[in-house]
Parts: structure tokens; sequence; C-alpha cells
């Protein structure tokens, strides 16, 4: 009988309680006592920095472990499969089943949909995007937080908590009791960081008596030890202080993107190389150390490293960061972290060479963002001034915020396919047969083509209101529930204002809407203007029909549909279609913050494997997709419909608006040898294509027939890196459909 | 009416036909008759219907509108008989699976140039543009002309890759709008040059001196085929030009791949090289080290990829 199972969750759970009608900076800051240090695990002989994290069951967090685990989260299931699977006596068993009676009601997300309008749970029934149709979902998490830890470094621990003492003392004069919680929490927490640093450096001290260590690594984990101390009673001054202090800092606070590495551990690293502190292989050792564990981390979308780009204050010292960065990428052959640089005409052009290696070597990193086009885009899209869009990083998937000042969690999911598919249903859903849309008449109802535009319009209008209101209300009770101490006090405005970020602490509070299949929706409405209302070669009636029995004997005209233009040819035809849709949507959604209290509420046209997990519940499509396959990737043409060349596609990819949604990525496939034996020209035609307007590209690397035989012989392939879409994988560890589509996708 | 070219295809990012991100546009129809050519389709002057039968969804579509009888319903399955066929395509225009097709279009200059100018900032960036081949541009001799002229006008770069078939006149006629000559060298003595493109080489090589001599910027091309034109007098010969022709901008070493085999049967030919396999590396090095010998090492020389 194990009765050491599910303590830190009980206990958690316990102080939760205990503090429930507290002030939620103190019930939080109370809980985050029980959580840190109890759920970081042991170094591992070879680490260089301390901090490792176990998969917690119950805790507190601003981005998710599961579909509804965030915020205050139960992880049901999990817990439920340890009390099936587990000896337990019936004292703690009993403790366990009320634990989770008590989160039922009180986690975040479930306060969240208890606090949907009628109109909300209307439209959006279910959560399960992934395993259910439907045209739009929720999704409970804040994610991207980048935070703001140049500060952190310059200030250290005991700067951090003079300045909140200083505040603490202002509000206090002024008699503002929620900001002096709100103060005492943020003390609380980081006294919970000094807490983990010592317990870290306690564990080693431990480590280090033991017989099992060698010498070396003895002496590497005395300096550990040293330097956990030393960051606790003082800012860090070498570049491996300052490494441990991100590391452990970015764990307790749950932020799993890291923003501009390289301007914050520039200045460490070149001070530490010049006197001699650090030499360039120890300093390459220590990144590598740090990569290794960022990809230990798991956190397959985030993991986000920004090197490069303009406004860097040290260009010069960041640079040499960034170089050693993508050198560790090179090293570290892990699909995480997520290396991305950010590059402008006139950057130190060895950055680009060397990015180029990396990706020709089949890394998939870094990943390349054009900030000639991508600062002004996102002046223009957020309302910024040009000083703030140029401290622009992205996240996640593909997501742009500005550092430390804005956040803009996607909340939500759309499925632009299946608005079309309801549509031409009259708002009933062909998978389920269940009502899940605006019923505007039968497809026979539409005699011009304008008549369906339109109806497609108003059903995907429908839900981006609504989508747009949840991402508010998500926010407030989000902003009810908890301040998230280590996340706000590393916000701009914050302190200054005495509030959790989303208590009214932020600056820019944005949102976003995930849009998926917006490629497949356009190309079967250019599929359907051609073949039904332009040249008549089929019935409204025989469309349907043929759809609804996934063409199931109508080969020929499945063809036919394939045979309609399709985007990524710089087709006129094609092209246009896809900017309509494309500059609806955005637009609609960017409307939006008129409708609520956003700074910003925009599109992300990203993708994780959303368009193969969604494609499974899309049925057939004008396009000539069969039902259930993968609809398109991000702002990418459907798998191998791009015939023309890879500069059609890349003039077509450029044709959307970037200055209206909030991020979209461009996955593009390229052969070895056309990295190797036409390394000019390539760089050419990378070159031509941002010049044109390219914001990002991702770029995968592989051979021809290396994918087909990896799906024959995967244990021979486990070194095949590709861009599924806003993440790498190993391409042996993806499920077939999506191996599928990947495979699918032209090779350059 | 406006001056048209018969276009077998038009490829966008080309890397291998001159300097640079190229467009080549292929005309249709060849003076020559190469053994080993790999473009069968170019060959013949006219429209030509291509079937790929691995692509047939057996709709018979085709044998609907087919008034000759080419195209049979067999128990179900499709059989085309290309001696029957008597070019009337409404059989291509019918087909939605991409089995049959027609091989050949009549373009105007016009809306070639709309598509080469879709590429422009590529070229400009890469010191690439237009390439002309075939077929034989200069064949179709007017067109050819024009589609220079005309992307000269709009500040694309152009190359003509030609077999050398043509009179003088035209060639004289043509250098002025055409920054780079891709002349191809096919074999060296006149007999064998005869027996594997269907023409002696006199002519061709009296218009690389002509072209040479007036100035014209030539990278000189040389297909080789293992046991069939890789003589040593010809690699002597190859090097040789390096010597008497010192301004060449390259000579280029392209070695015989079988990739174009298949596409016989779909014209309804049969190839002409059956026994010929795709070139290996080891071959390849062997020409390389062998020419470097002859030419003293001339840099001139190098392998097209």
């Amino acid at each position: 009988m194990n009765g050491n199972i599910l303590q830190t969750e009980l206990k958690f759970t316990e102080t939760y309680k205990r503090y429930r009608n507290a002030h939620p900076a103190i019930r939080e800051a109370m809980c985050l006592k029980v959580q840190y240090p109890a759920f970081f695990t042991p170094v591992k002989p070879s680490d260089l920095f301390a901090g490792r994290i176990k998969n917690t069951l119950v805790g507190i967090t601003p981005d998710e472990w599961g579909l509804t685990s965030f915020g205050y989260y139960c992880r049901e299931e999990e817990i439920c499969k340890i009390l099936r699977t587990s000896e337990i006596g019936p004292i703690l068993s009993q403790k366990i089943e009320e634990m989770l009676e008590f989160w039922k009601e009180e986690n975040t997300s479930a306060k969240i949909r208890k606090a949907y309008t009628k109109e909300m749970k209307m439209w959006l029934p279910s959560d399960n995007w992934m395993g259910e149709p439907g045209i739009a979902f929720p999704l409970y998490r804040l994610t991207g937080g980048n935070i703001d830890f140049d500060k952190l470094l310059t200030l250290g621990i005991p700067g951090m908590i003079e300045e909140i003492e200083s505040k603490r003392s202002e509000k206090l004069s002024e008699g503002k009791v929620d900001e002096i919680h709100f103060y005492d929490a943020l003390l609380i927490a980081l006294n919970v960081l000094i807490d983990t640093c010592r317990h870290y450096a306690e564990e080693i001290r431990v480590m280090i008596k033991g017989n099992n260590t060698e010498e070396s690594q003895k002496r590497e984990l005395s300096e550990m030890r040293d330097i956990l101390e030393v960051i606790t009673l003082s800012r860090p001054k070498t570049f491996r202080e300052a490494v441990q202090l991100f590391w452990i800092y970015s764990l307790v606070a749950d932020v799993r993107n890291y923003g501009r590495m390289d301007v914050y551990l520039g200045d460490f690293l070149a001070k530490d190389l010049e006197s001699g502190v650090l030499t360039e292989i120890k300093a390459q050792m220590l990144i590598d150390n740090l990569w290794q564990l960022m990809a230990d981390r798991h956190t397959v979308v985030h993991n986000r490293v920004i090197i490069g780009g303009k406004a860097r204050v040290n260009e010069k010292n960041a640079d040499h960061f960034a170089l050693l960065a993508i050198e560790a990428t090179r090293h570290i052959k892990e699909i995480e972290p997520q290396l991305s640089l950010r590059f402008y005409k006139g950057m130190d052009p060895t950055l680009m060479a060397k990015a180029l290696d990396a990706i020709g070597e089949g890394r998939t990193f870094p990943m390349l963002y054009n900030d000639d086009v991508n600062i002004p885009s996102i002046q223009k899209a957020f309302d910024l001034s040009y000083s703030d869009a140029s401290q622009y990083v992205p996240y996640g998937c593909g997501e742009y915020i500005v550092e430390h000042k804005s956040f803009g969690t996607p909340s939500g999911v759309i499925n632009l396919l299946k608005a079309l598919e309801v549509t031409l249903h009259n708002g009933v859903d062909p998978v389920s047969g269940k009502k899940m849309g605006l019923s505007q008449g039968s497809f026979t109802h539409f005699n011009t083509f304008e008549k369906l535009w339109q109806a497609y319009c108003c059903q995907v209008e429908h839900f981006v209101g609504i989508m747009a209101k949840q991402e508010e209300l998500e926010y407030k009770i989000a902003g009810q529930e908890a301040s998230y101490l280590f996340m706000s006090m590393l916000y701009d405005e914050c302190l200054d204002r005495g509030k959790g970020i989303f208590s009214g602490g932020i600056k820019y509070l944005g949102g976003t809407l995930e849009t998926y299949g917006n490629t497949s929706c356009a190309d079967s409405l250019t599929a359907i203007k051609d073949l039904v209302y332009d040249k008549k070669t089929l019935t409204q009636e025989q469309l349907l029909k043929i759809l609804d029995i996934n063409f199931e004997g109508y080969e020929k005209e499945r063809h036919l549909m394939l045979n309609a233009p399709k985007y990524g040819n710089d087709d006129e035809c094609a092209d246009g279609m896809l900017l309509n849709v494309h500059n609806h949507v955005a637009n609609y959604t960017r409307d939006q913050v008129n409708k609520t209290g956003l700074h910003s509420y925009m599109i992300v046209i990203i993708n994780n494997s959303a368009n193969t997990l969604m494609g499974r519940y899309t049925a057939a499509s004008a396009d000539g997709r069969r039902y259930g396959e993968s609809m398109n990737n991000g702002n990418s043409p459907s798998s191998g419909m791009d015939r023309k060349g890879i500069t059609a596609l890349l003039n077509s990819i450029v044709k959307p608006d970037t200055k209206i949604h909030a991020g979209a990525v461009q996955n593009m496939k390229f052969s070895r040898s056309m990295f190797k034996s036409n390394r000019k020209e390539l760089e050419y035609l990378l070159e031509t294509y941002f010049e044109k307007g390219g914001a990002q590209a991702m770029i995968t690397v592989v051979d021809r027939n290396e994918l087909e035989n990896a799906m024959k012989e995967p244990e021979k392939y486990g070194h095949v890196f590709v861009r599924v879409g806003g993440f790498s994988a190993r391409f042996v560890e993806l499920s077939e459909d999506i191996q599928r589509d990947i495979l699918r996708r032209t090779l350059y | 009416m406006k001056l048209q070219g018969l276009i077998f295809d038009i490829q966008r990012f080309s890397l291998h036909d001159g300097p640079g991100i190229r467009t080549t546009v292929f005309l249709k129809g060849c003076p020559m008759d190469c053994i080993w050519c790999h473009n069968p389709e170019s060959k013949s002057f006219k429209p030509q219907i291509s079937y790929n039968s691995s692509l047939c969804g057996n709709c018979m579509s085709c044998v609907k509108v087919c008034s000759t009888g080419a195209h049979k319903d067999v128990n179900g399955k499709h059989e085309f008989d290309f001696s029957t066929c008597q070019s009337h395509f409404e059989c291509a225009d019918e087909c939605a699976f991409g089995a049959l097709k027609i091989i050949g279009r009549y373009m105007e200059v016009e809306s070639i140039i709309e598509e080469i100018l879709k590429d422009k900032a590529y070229y400009e960036n890469s010191g690439g543009g237009l390439t002309i081949s075939g077929g034989e541009p200069m064949a179709q001799f007017d067109f050819t002309l024009e589609l220079l002229k005309v992307s000269q006008s709009n500040g694309i770069n152009t190359c003509i890759e030609t077999c050398g078939v043509t009179s003088k006149r035209n060639f004289e006629k043509v250098i002025p709008f055409t920054d780079t000559f891709l002349f191809d060298y096919k074999a060296t003595d006149s007999y064998s040059h005869q027996s594997f493109t269907g023409l002696d080489n006199k002519r061709i090589l009296s218009n690389l001196d002509f072209l040479y001599k007036n100035g014209a910027k030539i990278i000189v091309r040389c297909p080789l085929v293992r046991g069939i034109n890789d003589s040593e007098e010809h690699l002597r010969a190859i090097s040789s030009l390096a010597e008497k022709y010192p301004e060449l901008i390259g000579i280029e070493i392209m070695p015989y791949h079988n990739l174009g085999r298949n596409k016989s049967h779909s014209i309804g030919e049969s190839p002409l090289l059956t026994n010929v396999d795709t070139t290996d590396e080891e071959t390849k090095h062997k020409w390389i080290e062998t020419l470097k010998l002859y030419s003293g090492n001339n840099s001139l020389i190098r392998l097209s990829q």
C-alpha cells in the first residue's frame, strides 16, 4: 500500500480550502508554497543547471496541463487512473475522491463554463475539439506569456523584493488594501522561489557527499550549489548564474516561452568571455545543457527561444549568443527548444548563414521571422507604436505578442471548412447529423454564388462574435481566480498598478482565435463557384449528394473538383478566393474589439496538428478532399496542390494581408540536395520571398523517399525531423494520418 | 493574326538552364532526332496527344466524344490506339483524370511574357531570367526573336538553348537580344553526329564559330551517354574547345539520364535507347577526370547537375 500517493495534491487542496475566501493573490501564494519545491524533481548527474519539474495533477498554472487544465486545475482522468491502478487504503482513497469532488466545480475552467451566457452554452456545447465535430470550440488556458527576464536578471531576487516593498509602501500610504494583498502575495511567491533554490542546493549537497559521484561531476555540482545559494542573496553576476535564475524562474512561473534570450543573456555571456570566467567551449556546453533541459520539459508546442532582429540594445553581444544558440540546436537533436530567428536587411549575415546550415541539416530550426515585414504589420494589426511593435515575439505555434507588455492567448478554434459544410446543409452537421450552426436555407436556395458566400460569412460571423465574448469572459474569470503572481511581477505595469495581470494589471490585453481549414474552405468555394455556378457542370443537388457519399462511385467528379484552381499556384482566381476568405474572417474578428473590452482580438493562422485532428470530423469537401482527411495546414496550400513550382507557391503565400492577423505560419518542404547543391539559388529564393513580403518560413528539409521509408521502417528513421505546423516532431512519432499529410506536401 | 509559338511547357524555378533562377519556355519541334532525347514529346512540330494509362479512371468520357474509334471500352477497361487517333483532342478536354493530355499549345508572346514576369524579382536577385529551350527555339525563329525582344525590353535576362541548326542570318538577328547562348555540342565527327542526331555537324560547328566571333556569350553543353558518344576523340574535342574558344562562359557536361524513357510510350512511340541507364557517379567522375587531363585542368569545363 502506498501512503504517499497524491500527498502534495491533497495538501494543495487543503490549503486552497483554508484560504478559499482570502484575497485571491494570497490564496495563490499559499498554494504555490505547497506546489513548490514539492513538484520539482532531482537534478540528473549530467545537468549543469538545477530545475526539472514533474507532472502535477492538482495545482495552479496560467498555462495548460490538458484540455481544460489551467488556472486551478485538477486532472481528474489521471487521478482516477491512479485510483484504479494503485493499491490505496480506504481512508486515502476516500480523501482523494473528496478532492476530485471538490475540484469538479472549483476548478477555473468549470467556473468559466458556468459563467457562459445562454448563447455560449447553446453554440459551444463541447470542449472536446480534438474528438468531436464542431464549427467552434473554446480553449482553456492563458498561454504565451513572455515575461521580462531582462528585468529579473538585472535586479535579481533581492532587487525584485526591494522594488515590490517600495511599491507596497507607496500604496500603503494611499490606503489601497487590495494592492497591499497583491504585493504581500508577490513577496511570498519570491520566498517560494528562494526556497526552491535552497531545496536544490541542499539536495545537491547530499549528492556530492554520496560516493557514486565522480570528481569532475562533483566540481560541477558544487558550482551549481554555490550558484543556487548566491542567486538568492544577490543579483546574478555571471552567465551561469543568470541562466540558473532564468531557468528556475521559468519553471515556477510555468512560463513556457522565453522571448528574446540573446538580449537578456548576451551581455552576461560577453562579459564572462572577456574576463575569462568562461571559454567559448564552456559557454557552448552550458547552452547545450540548457537546451537539453528545455527539450526534457516536453511542452511540444512551446519552448520558444527568440534570437536576432531589430531593436536589440546590445546587438553585438546578442549576436554572439545567437550564434551559440544555433550551434546548440545543431548539437541537441530534439524537437525543442523551438529556436526562432528574427532577421532584417542589414543584420550580421553570419546569423542567417548559420541558420540555413542548421535548417539544411534537417533540424527544422531556427524558424525564420522577417522583421522588415512583421514589425510594421504588427504595429498596424495591434495598433501599437513602432517601438512596442519592434519588441514582438512569436510564441507557441506562431502567435505574436509584445514581450512583457501584451497577451493574446488563443481561447478558441474555428473550423472554416466546417462552417461552409454546415452552411451547405442548412445548419446541420453532415457528420453527426446534429444541428450545429445557423439555418439559412438549403444549398438549392442559394441561386447565385454571392448568396452562398453571404450565408457562409454569416455563419462564420455568428461564431466569431461568440468566441470574442468567450475570450473576454475567460480572462475575467481567470483574473478573479488568481493573480498569476510570477508572471504578473514581470509584466509591465502590473507592479505599478498593484494588480495581477488579468485583474487589471496588464497594459495590452488581447485575444486570438485559431482558424483552421482556411485554404480547404477557399478551394472548396472556388470549386463550387467554378463547377456549379459558372460552368454548371454539376447541379447543387449532385454536388451535395457526391460529398455526402464521400465521392463513392464519383471518382470522375472528384477529379473535376481536384482540377479546379487551387491556392498556392500563383493563380488569380484561386488566390483571390483565399484572400476573400482571409480578409473576411480576419477583419470581422479584428472588429470584435469594438464589442468587447479587449485591446485586440485577431485570428491566428497557426497550426499544431489541428488540421488533421479536426479534419477527421469534417466531411468530404468540394476541393476534392475525402471525408476525414487532413485539411490544409496554416497558410499553406492543401498538401500537394501547389503544382507550379516554388516561386508560384511563394508568390501565392505573400498575398494574404499580414496587417490584420496576429500570426500565420508558412510551412515549406525542401530536399536535402536543394540545400546542398543549390545553396546559392536557395538563398536568392528566400531573399526574394522575404523582399516580396514573406513574413515567416518554417522549413523542413528531407530527402525524397526518406519519409516513405520512415513509415515502413520507423526504427531506422528516428533522426528525421519535420515541421508539422506550429511545432516540430520526429516524423516516426507522429500518427499515421499526420504522417500521410506531411508526405503529401510538395517537396521542392 | 498575332504571332504564336507552339509551346509544350513552361517551367518556373529552373536552376540548370543558364545562370540564377530562371523560367524555361519549351518550344515544340526540333530538326534533330537524337537517340538519347529526354523530351521525345518535343520533337514533333504539331500538337499531339499523350496518354498515361496509370492515371486513367475508366470513366469512358473519351470514348463518348471520339469520332475516330481510337478510344475503346473493352469490358469496362479503357484502351487507346495511337495509330487510329486523328488528333482531334476532344478526349483530352473531357479527361478529368489527367490521363489524356494535349502536348503543345499555341501561345502568344504576350501571355508568355505575363507568366515570365511573375518571377521577375527572383531573376533580379539571382541573376536569372528567361531561357527559351525546346525542341529547338531557332526552328520557330520569328516567335523566338519576338519573345527575346519583348523580354529584353521588360528588363529580363535571356538565354536560348539551341542545337545550332539554323542559318547564320537568324543567329545574327538574335545576338543583340540574347544574353547567353546554351549551345549543344553532341558528337565530334560528322558521321557519328549524323547517326546519333540525324544531321551532320558542319553547319553547327560553323554557327558556333560565327556566334563566338560575333561576341556572343556562350555556354557549350555536351550531353554524354556512356558507350554512345563518350569516345576519347569526342572528349578530346570537348577539351580542345576550351582552348580554341577561351572566352566561352563554360563547357557543361550533361550526363545522360533515362527519366524521359517512359515519355515515349505516352506519345505512342518506343524509346530509341532502351539499354542505357542513368549515368552513375563513377562514370561522371571518370569523364571529368579525363577532361581535366586533356584540357590541362581548364576551369571552363564543369559538370552540370
